[in-house]
């Protein structure tokens, strides 16, 4: 438990800088070619990592047909988060992202789908994800909204990898 | 509307993700898991710059070579995420990659790191932050 925790946070930490990270590339370059980028390194830098912790052994894997297709839902990400923000303006979007993002969670828990151990539905697990989502909605658009457009922006998790 | 679906939509397919990656990794290992969803990601996000026929990458020589690294450290992330859903289930792995994602967020734009302008951080953001840890606590207790 403290060890999940202690890796969700710096997995959170490294979440925010490579959103800034690719704030800076889509500057000059359009989401999806920098999107492809992402993606690319990422799997380079997993790919790599395999090959120093397991050696030969990261190839040897029974995948059911429905993994190769994992990679549709970071494409997927990019392609909603984009839209939204383009329509709501990044701070409302990126806050229902989130808010989006741990209600699922919940779901997801409740119901155990897809082999995920199932966590029974608390009330007080429902209160926490609404003082979270409280959290968020403040953080993004509490007052002062004009002058943190771009905090905004670095704030979301719009990647397709996290 | 339109974008609050697309907001919507976007963080369902995030935690789909979350949640996929972490079934994938226990059934194959996490390196594998991570290797074969970012490549099949990567060959889909190809296709559509070959059919939207985007040429911007041209321009990758004019991006700081520290940012066009970024997409480095999802090893990092996507490790720790699938660990961390193993470990303790979606909605806390999620709760506290929230948190630190904004923790983070503060920390950049009040110093002003990674070429992002200076900012202050008001009382509003610190309090929704600690809202936030509240809300972990009592998810967890």
């Amino acid at each position: 438990m403290a060890m999940g925790i202690f890796l969700a946070l710096i997995g959170g930490a490294f979440v925010c800088v490579q959103n800034t990270f690719n704030a800076n590339v889509k500057k000059r370059i359009s989401v999806w070619s920098t999107t492809a980028l992402v993606l690319l390194l990422g799997f380079a830098a997993s790919f790599s990592a395999g090959l120093a912790f397991e050696g030969t052994g990261l190839f040897k894997f029974q995948a059911e047909p429905w993994f190769w297709f994992s990679g549709i839902l970071g494409v997927g990400v990019v392609a909603c988060v984009t839209q939204g923000v383009q329509i709501l303006g990044p701070s409302r979007a990126i806050s229902l992202v989130m808010v989006s993002q741990i209600f699922f969670g919940l779901m997801w828990d409740t119901l155990g789908w897809f082999g995920l151990e199932q966590v029974p539905f608390t009330w007080q697990s429902l209160l926490g994800v609404l003082l979270i989502s409280g959290g968020v909605l403040l953080f993004q658009l509490g007052p002062k909204l004009k002058q943190k457009q771009t905090l905004n922006v670095n704030s979301g998790s719009i990647e397709a990898n996290d | 509307m339109k974008g609050i679906l697309f907001a919507l939509a976007g963080g369902f397919f995030l935690t789909y993700q979350s949640v996929a990656n972490a079934t994938i990794s226990s059934q194959i290992g996490t390196w594998q898991a991570a290797a074969m969803t970012q490549l099949t990601g990567f060959l889909l996000a190809v296709l559509i710059v070959v059919v939207v026929g985007d040429r911007s990458y041209q321009q990758l020589n004019q991006v700081s070579p520290l940012y066009a690294s970024g997409g480095l450290l999802a090893a990092i992330v996507l490790f720790n995420n699938m660990t961390a859903v193993h470990q303790m289930g979606v909605t806390l792995t999620i709760g506290v990659f929230l948190v630190a994602q904004l923790v983070m967020a503060i920390a950049i734009d009040s110093k002003g790191w990674f070429s992002m302008s200076k900012k202050r951080i008001g009382r509003t953001q610190i309090a929704g932050v600690i809202l936030m840890v509240a809300g972990i606590i009592v998810l967890k207790w």
